[in-house]
C-alpha cells in the first residue's frame, strides 16, 4: 500500500518538475520564470521526500530525509529572493505589461 | 554565553552524527572537531540568538507552518493553471506593501513564507520602513496578498513573543530589585 502511495508521489513530483520546466519556456521574463521553477522546488521536492519517507526502512534514514527537506525549504526561498534582488539591482527589466501597485 | 556556545556545539555535533553514514570513531572525532571549531568561530553570535520559544509560541508557529503547507499546495496548482490555461500566461504585478510587522525575525519569516509560496517572490524588504517589495505572477495573487492570513498569524506570534520578552525582563527586574534590597539589608546588618 505504502509502495503505491510512494509511486504516486514520485509521479506527481515528476509532473510538477515537468510543469516547472515548461514554465521556463512559456513565461516571458526571469521574474515570472522563478515562479515556475518554484513549483518543482516546493511541491516537486516535497512529493519526492514524502515518497522516500514512505519507502525508507529505518528511523535514522527518515530523520535524515526530514533534515534534508527542512534545509532545502529554508535555503530555496533565500536563494530565490537573492536571485530576484540581484536581477533587479542589475537592471534586468520585467516584461512590458508588468504593473506596479501599492498593496 | 558559554552555555549557548555549548548548546550550539551539541546541536552541531548531533546534526553531524545524524547525517554521517557510519558513526564510527573517525566520524565522531572529525564531527567533534568541526562542531568545536564552528561553535568557537560563531560564539560572538551568541547574544543575538532568539529567546527559547514557549509552548504557546511553538503552537502558533506550528499552526503557521501547517497553514503554509496548505497555501503552498494551493499556490502550486494555481501557478500550474495560470501557466497552462491563461493567455497571455502571466500578467505580473510588483506590489509594494507594508504588513505592519516590526521585528526582524518576523519580517524574515514573512518574506520566506511569501517566497516559498509559488506565485509570489519577496524581492526586497526595506529595514527602515518595513515595506515589502513583492513580485506576484497574477493580479489576483497580488490582491489576495494584502489580506493573506499568514500576515495576521505572524503578527500574533510576534505579539506573543513580545509579551514573553516583557514578562522575562519584568521578572529579571524584580529579581534585580530583590537582590539589590537584599544587598542593602545585608549592608545595614553589617553596619549595625
Amino acid at each position: 500500500m505504502f509502495k503505491i502511495i510512494a509511486y504516486i508521489c514520485f509521479v506527481g513530483s515528476v509532473a510538477f518538475f515537468g510543469l516547472g520546466t515548461l514554465g521556463l519556456f512559456k513565461f516571458p521574463d526571469p521574474y515570472t520564470r522563478m515562479h515556475a521553477v518554484g513549483m518543482g522546488d516546493t511541491l516537486g521536492v516535497g512529493l519526492i521526500g514524502l515518497g522516500l519517507l514512505l519507502l525508507s526502512t529505518t528511523w535514522i534514514l527518515r530523520l535524515k530525509l526530514i533534515i534534508a527537506l527542512s534545509l532545502f525549504w529554508l535555503i530555496n526561498p533565500t536563494m530565490t529572493h537573492l536571485t530576484a534582488k540581484a536581477a533587479l539591482i542589475r537592471g534586468i527589466q520585467p516584461v512590458k505589461n508588468t504593473e506596479i501597485r501599492r498593496g | 554565553m558559554r552555555k549557548r556556545t555549548l548548546f550550539l556545539f551539541i546541536l552541531l555535533f548531533a546534526f553531524w552524527i545524524v547525517i554521517s553514514s557510519n558513526p564510527d570513531l573517525q566520524h565522531i572525532l572529525i564531527g567533534a572537531f568541526l562542531a568545536f571549531i564552528t561553535a568557537w568561530f560563531w560564539h560572538v553570535l551568541g547574544p543575538r540568538q532568539p529567546v527559547v520559544l514557549s509552548f504557546r509560541a511553538l503552537l502558533i508557529l506550528f499552526r503557521c507552518l501547517l497553514m503554509l503547507g496548505g497555501y503552498v499546495i494551493g499556490a502550486n496548482i494555481a501557478v500550474a493553471k495560470t501557466m497552462l490555461f491563461s493567455n497571455p500566461p502571466a500578467k505580473p504585478v510588483f506590489v509594494v506593501m507594508k504588513p505592519g510587522i516590526n521585528s526582524d525575525w518576523g519580517r524574515v519569516l514573512l518574506a520566506t513564507c511569501i517566497t516559498i509560496t509559488p506565485g509570489t517572490i519577496t524581492v526586497d524588504v526595506n529595514p527602515d520602513t518595513g515595506e515589502f517589495f513583492i513580485h506576484a505572477l497574477t493580479e489576483r495573487t497580488a490582491i489576495d496578498l494584502a489580506s493573506w492570513r499568514m500576515i495576521s498569524e505572524i503578527k500574533k506570534l510576534e505579539n506573543q513573543m513580545k509579551k514573553e520578552a516583557e514578562h522575562v525582563s519584568h521578572t529579571d527586574r524584580s529579581d534585580d530589585i530583590g537582590s539589590v534590597s537584599a544587598a542593602k539589608g545585608n549592608n545595614r546588618i553589617n553596619a549595625d
